[in-house]
């Protein structure tokens, strides 16, 4: 039997059924499995990873009553199908449209549009891309502790952390994950690409997500760090100034000076990234406060000095 | 086209069976196989299959019932697989980004088609748009942005007053732009600019100033495809430099372009970098500090971090 048909009979079966039926009954029901028990107890099992991989919901459930104590599978109806989400024409289109002008390295957004009803031959775009977004294998798992408020366990900067998932954010080429730290007892930022290994997702429902609004302070790379906050101050001259103000903000200026410089707060806790940031400048930019962040840059250049 | 995998034959076949069912009229072939990317003959091999799909005892009632006649295929549904498979949520997190990214752009309709839709699979996720996923594709300002679209779409030349980072100089140049990007967290525009007599492509950021010019231009790309950013192309007279870099200096791997590349032990690597620009490496060696040590060099850049350093140490030394 093609797998194919295999696999759709399963589904379907499973679906349909009113009670979870065991490994033996579907056997029986569906044909097609090798006969000796070994095999197919390898090929069913192939066949529950390739059903849950699909994102089909397949639930494993003890039955009661029997003797051994045998396990059941069903696919339960609600779980199953996509609930209506009422689209109109249009808004599929312009659906359509920004799957064909944004690549992400996923093909899963795809699938998403045959669910929906496939790709329309008017409205996919054969133009180059308007943009292109890294992917990464850590980013499903998190959207999906996001969406089921489920914690996730992970491995960053050599110390394990547990984190109530909130925000997932695409800033300056990179993918953030904003979350609260249950060992900081606070909310804290990390670079999913930094994440050591893989991210392990708790139970769902452990958290409800705070309804805030943090539109326009992305976090920048200064801010991630756990060392104790500081406010620090950077004068940037006239011809860097206004590529600073574009990048941090008009709400980060605090000083505009006649000479078209202008004088920046930064709150920073992490210094390495904050010198990084204030060097890409050169000699457009210094320093001011706090003493120990100025006394910092100045150590460090004198130490290239020698060099 | 490439072969498909059985689950992934699986997963199409769970989206297409629906949707024709939904259809009385069915769907022609060609129609099918255009919106769900499928050739005709694995099409209709699926289609096949399908047909002999169906739950114990297997009666004619309980089975899916699939008609192919003149290019067009019917389906009838029993009682399973009448509706799609619920979005799942890698699928649905790949559809907000996509549309949260067209939405990051200036001039979009932040109340349209594209909101609405957003807004629909989100609840169907659990999720807000805009506060579980953010997405800036890159900094910039609106306004040059706008301006460099309407560049393109009008073909009219624009003045750009233009930073070059790597060369830490200002200078005005006559573009003709022929497309707009973001990558990297970035937006990029390319096209022909007088001043280099050649495509470049210049980072929207580092634009201090644009003017759309009432010049017309025509046709995109005059002179091929642009090499690199900011015309980064080393030739062999660029001075080559090596480095010897720390474990936690090894970013510099990924960001820079590495001409050559050696493991040392203990997590250190060494590499060989072209240096097309002063300011360039002034920058990288500036911000490595004691984490890179440089093995081999050339006299017209041996002194470039420490002569940077000193520049930089000046400017905290003049007097208030």
């Amino acid at each position: 039997m093609d797998k194919l048909e295999r696999l759709l009979t399963l589904t379907a079966t499973l679906l349909t059924t009113n009670r979870p039926l065991t490994a033996e009954e579907l056997r029986d029901r569906i044909g097609g499995y090798p006969d000796s028990r070994a095999s197919f107890r390898r090929a069913f099992e192939r066949d529950k990873d390739d059903l849950r991989e699909m994102g089909i919901p397949l639930e494993t459930e003890e039955i009661f009553g029997v003797d051994p104590p045998a396990v059941g599978y069903r696919i339960r109806r609600d779980e199953y199908y996509l609930r209506d989400p009422g689209f109109e024409p249009d808004e599929l289109t312009a659906l359509r449209l920004a799957a064909s002008l944004v690549r992400l390295d996923l093909s899963r957004g795809e699938e998403g549009l045959w669910k929906l009803g496939g790709v329309d031959d008017n409205t996919t775009h054969d133009g180059e891309a308007l943009a292109d977004l890294p992917s990464d294998p850590r980013l499903a798992p998190i959207f999906r502790a996001i969406a089921d408020r489920a914690p996730v366990t992970f491995s960053y900067g050599d110390v394990g952390r547990t984190v109530d998932p909130y925000r997932l954010e695409f800033q300056r080429g990179r993918w953030y994950l904003t979350g609260f730290d249950h060992g900081r007892d606070d909310e804290r930022n990390f670079r999913v690409d930094r994440i050591d290994g893989s991210v392990v997702v708790g139970s769902a429902g452990s958290f409800d997500l705070p309804r805030t609004n943090v539109a326009g302070s992305p976090a920048q790379p200064w801010q991630f760090g756990d060392g104790e906050p500081m406010t620090a101050t950077v004068f940037v001259d006239q011809q860097q100034a206004p590529w600073a103000i574009q990048h941090l903000g008009e709400s980060a200026v605090i000083e505009r000076r006649d000479d078209g410089g202008v004088v920046v707060r930064l709150e920073v806790t992490n210094v390495a990234a904050f010198r990084s940031f204030v060097l890409t400048f050169l000699d457009h930019a210094e320093v001011l406060d706090p003493p120990e962040l100025r006394a910092d840059m100045v150590r460090w250049l004198e130490a290239l000095c020698q060099s | 086209m490439p072969k498909l995998s059985g689950t992934d034959r699986v997963r199409r076949m769970l989206a297409i069976v629906p949707w024709v069912a939904s259809r009385p009229d069915g769907a022609a072939i060609d129609e099918l196989c255009d919106r769900f990317d499928l050739d005709r003959t694995q099409l209709v091999n699926d289609l096949a299959t399908v047909s002999m799909v169906g739950v114990a005892p297997y009666t004619p009632d309980l089975m899916v019932e699939v008609v192919v006649e003149d290019d067009r295929v019917w389906v009838n549904l029993p009682i399973a697989f009448d509706k799609p498979l619920r979005l799942t949520p890698d699928e649905g997190f790949a559809l907000l980004v996509a549309g949260s990214s067209l939405l990051s752009v200036p001039g979009a309709d932040e109340t349209g088609p594209l909101a609405r839709a957003l807004e629909k699979i989100a609840s169907l996720l659990g999720v807000r748009p805009g506060d579980n996923v953010q997405i800036a594709l890159g900094h910039a300002e609106d306004r040059t942005l706008s301006l460099l679209r309407d560049s393109i779409a009008a073909q009219r030349q624009v003045r750009l007053d233009y930073y070059s980072y790597g060369r830490d100089e200002h200078a005005v140049r006559v573009v003709e732009p022929d497309r707009l990007w973001a990558a990297g967290g970035q937006w990029y525009v390319a096209g022909y600019c007088h001043l280099a007599a050649a495509e470049r492509i210049f980072r929207v950021d580092r634009v201090v100033g644009a003017v759309l010019l009432d010049s017309r231009f025509s046709g995109p790309g005059r002179s091929g495809r642009p090499e690199r950013a900011d015309g980064f192309d080393p030739g062999d007279e660029a001075p080559r430099i090596v480095l010897e870099l720390a474990p936690n200096a090894r970013w510099v791997l990924d960001q820079y372009p590495i001409e050559a590349a050696e493991e040392l032990p203990d997590g250190r690597a060494r590499v060989r970098l072209a240096v097309t620009a002063i300011a360039w490496l002034e920058r990288l060696l500036l911000r490595l500090g004691p984490d890179a040590r440089i093995v081999e060099t050339d006299e017209r850049v041996a002194r470039v971090g420490s002569d940077a350093a000193k520049r930089i140490l000046a400017v905290y030394r003049r007097p208030p």
